[in-house]
C-alpha cells in the first residue's frame, strides 16, 4: 500500500521532470519526489516491522489461545513500538496465568471425580458392612424368642429380648434410611420403570400397612381411581411407607384415621396420604422436606425417627420426575401428595445391562 | 421336638458366606429344625463342596473375598444346582440383575438381614421343587 504510494509520488516527479521545460524545476521536482518516495518507503518498512507485524503476531497468538487455551512460547519481540512490546509481554503473562488456572481446575476436577468415586465405593461398602451384623443379632433374637428351640425364658428375660428386638428393628430402619438418603444425594438411586396400575400399587401398600394400623388402632382407608402409569412400583411403595409411618406418629391415639389413594390428571397421577393428626403449621411446612428436620426437635420429643423420611420421599419423587407437596392446617390433619408423570419422558433411567453387574 | 417338626423331611443345606457369625446363626437355627448343614466360609470351598455333593438348598452370599458369589454362579453349569440356590446378600441388587438371576433359574433373592422364619419358609419351598 505505502510502496504503491511511494512509487506514484516518484512517478509523478519523474513525469514532471520529463514534461517541464525548466530543467532546474524538473530536477528539483525529481529530487523532491525521490526523497518523499524514499521517505514513504522507509516509513512503510518501519510501520510494517514495528506495528503491523507485531499486531498480526498478536492476532495469531490470540486465535491459537482461543482454540487450545495455550500459546506457543514467547517470541522475542525486540522490535515493535514500546507500547506493542508491552502489550505482547502482558498478553503472554495473561495467557500463562489463564493456562495455569485451567491446569489447576483440571487437576481439581480429576481429584473431585476420584473423591466421588471413592465416596460411592465407601457408601456401597458401608451399606454392606452396616447391614451384615444386624443379621446375626436379629436371627439370635428371633431364635431366643422361639422358646421351643433354645428353652423357656422367664418374663424378665423375654421382656429384655423384646426390647433388643425393637431396638434392632429401629436400627435396621435407620440404616436403610441413611443409605437411601445418601444414594439420593449421590444420584445413585436405582430406578426401574414398568407399566403399573395405580390401584395395584395402592392395594399393595394397603395390605402391607393394614396389620400395623390394626395394632395401633388406626383406621386405614383406600380411595383410589385406577390409572396406568410408567414408573417404579418399589419406589412408590417406599414413598407411601415413609408417609404412612409419619402419619401413624401424628394421628390421635383414639379415632386415628389414614386415607391413601390416587387420582388421575391429564398427564399425571397424583397419589396421596391423608391423616387426621394435629396438622402442620405453615412455617413448619416450609421445612419438613429438609433433611434431619424434626417438627419437634427437642431431645425430649416423643416421636422417633431419623428426620430423613420426608427428604427421602422428596428425593425419590424427584428421581421419578415428579413433585411432592403437603396441604395442611393446624388441628385439621395433613395430606401429602405426590404427582408422577403417566409416561416416562426421559430414557436415561433405563440402563442397558448385558451381564450380571456387581453393584 | 414337636411332632410337626419331626415329620418334616431332613434337608441338606449348604451355606456359603464369609461371615462366620451369620453361618453359625443360620446353621444353629436350621439344625434346631432338624436339618443338616454344611458351612463354607469361603467361596472356593463352597464351590468345591457344591460340585461334589448333592444339596437340597444352597444359601449363597454374593460379596465375598477372592471367589465371590457372582463368580460361583458363572461356574455352576447344572440347571438343577442353580435352581436350588437362594441368594442371601446385604448388597443391593438391581432389577436388571434380578432378571438375569431369574434367567439362569434363581428365583429367590433375600436381603440381609432376613427374618429367619421367612428364610426357613423359602428353604422349604425351594427344597420341594
Amino acid at each position: 500500500m505505502f510502496g504503491v504510494t511511494s512509487f506514484i509520488i516518484f512517478y509523478m516527479g519523474f513525469l514532471s521532470f520529463i514534461t517541464t521545460s525548466d530543467k532546474l524545476i524538473g530536477t528539483i521536482m525529481l529530487g523532491f519526489s525521490g526523497i518523499v518516495s524514499l521517505g514513504t518507503l522507509i516509513g512503510t518498512f518501519y510501520i510494517s516491522r514495528n506495528i503491523t507485524n507485531p499486531i498480526d503476531e498478536l492476532i495469531n497468538k490470540m486465535n491459537e489461545f482461543s482454540q487450545n487455551n495455550k500459546t506457543t512460547k514467547e517470541t522475542k519481540t525486540s522490535h515493535g513500538i514500546h507500547e506493542l512490546q508491552y502489550l505482547h509481554k502482558n498478553f503472554h503473562k495473561m495467557t500463562g496465568m489463564v493456562g495455569k488456572t485451567i491446569e489447576k481446575e483440571k487437576k481439581l476436577n480429576r481429584q473431585l471425580q476420584e473423591m466421588d468415586k471413592r465416596k460411592i465405593e465407601f457408601m456401597s461398602m458401608m451399606s454392606h458392612e452396616l447391614k451384615t451384623p444386624i443379621m446375626p443379632i436379629l436371627g439370635y433374637v428371633q431364635l431366643l424368642k422361639k422358646q421351643e428351640l433354645l428353652g423357656e425364658l422367664n418374663d424378665q428375660q423375654l421382656d429384655a429380648i423384646n426390647e433388643i428386638h425393637l431396638a434392632t428393628i429401629r436400627l435396621q430402619k435407620l440404616i436403610q434410611d441413611v443409605l437411601t438418603a445418601q444414594k439420593i444425594d449421590l444420584e445413585k438411586l436405582n430406578i426401574t420403570k414398568d407399566t403399573l396400575e395405580s390401584n395395584e400399587v395402592i392395594d399393595l401398600v394397603y395390605k402391607a400397612f393394614s396389620p400395623i394400623c390394626k395394632i395401633k388402632n388406626v383406621h386405614l382407608e383406600k380411595n383410589s381411581e385406577n390409572h396406568q402409569i410408567v414408573s417404579d412400583s418399589d419406589r412408590i411403595c417406599q414413598v407411601f411407607s415413609n408417609l404412612i409411618s409419619n402419619a401413624l406418629e401424628f394421628v390421635p391415639e383414639h379415632g386415628g384415621k389414614i386415607e391413601i389413594g390416587s387420582y388421575g390428571q391429564e398427564e399425571s397421577v397424583v397419589f396421596f396420604v391423608r391423616d387426621n393428626g394435629h396438622g402442620i403449621s405453615f412455617e413448619e411446612q416450609q421445612n419438613i422436606f429438609k433433611k434431619f428436620y424434626q417438627v419437634d426437635a427437642s431431645l425430649k420429643r416423643k416421636k422417633e425417627g431419623s428426620g430423613l423420611g420426608l427428604s427421602i420421599c422428596e428425593g425419590i419423587v424427584k428421581a421419578l420426575d415428579g413433585k411432592i407437596w403437603v396441604e395442611s392446617r393446624v388441628n385439621s390433619g395433613a395430606t401429602f401428595y405426590f404427582r408422577l408423570p403417566k409416561k416416562t419422558i426421559q430414557l436415561h433411567h433405563l440402563s442397558n445391562c448385558e451381564t450380571i453387574k456387581r453393584i | 421336638m414337636s411332632d410337626s417338626l419331626s415329620v418334616k423331611k431332613e434337608l441338606a443345606v449348604l451355606i456359603i458366606d464369609d461371615n462366620e457369625q451369620i453361618t453359625k446363626m443360620i446353621s444353629t437355627f436350621l439344625r434346631l429344625n432338624n436339618h443338616k448343614c454344611i458351612i463354607a466360609n469361603d467361596g472356593k470351598y463352597g464351590l468345591d463342596t457344591l460340585q461334589k455333593e448333592r444339596f437340597d438348598v444352597i444359601l449363597l452370599d454374593l460379596a465375598m473375598p477372592e471367589l465371590d458369589g457372582y463368580e460361583i454362579l458363572e461356574k455352576i453349569k447344572s440347571p438343577d444346582k442353580l435352581s436350588r440356590i437362594i441368594i442371601l446378600t446385604a448388597s443391593n441388587i438391581t432389577k436388571e440383575n434380578q432378571k438375569k438371576f431369574k434367567e439362569i433359574g434363581i428365583t429367590t433373592i433375600l436381603q440381609k438381614p432376613v427374618d429367619i422364619d421367612v428364610l426357613l419358609e423359602k428353604i422349604t419351598t425351594i427344597s420341594k421343587c
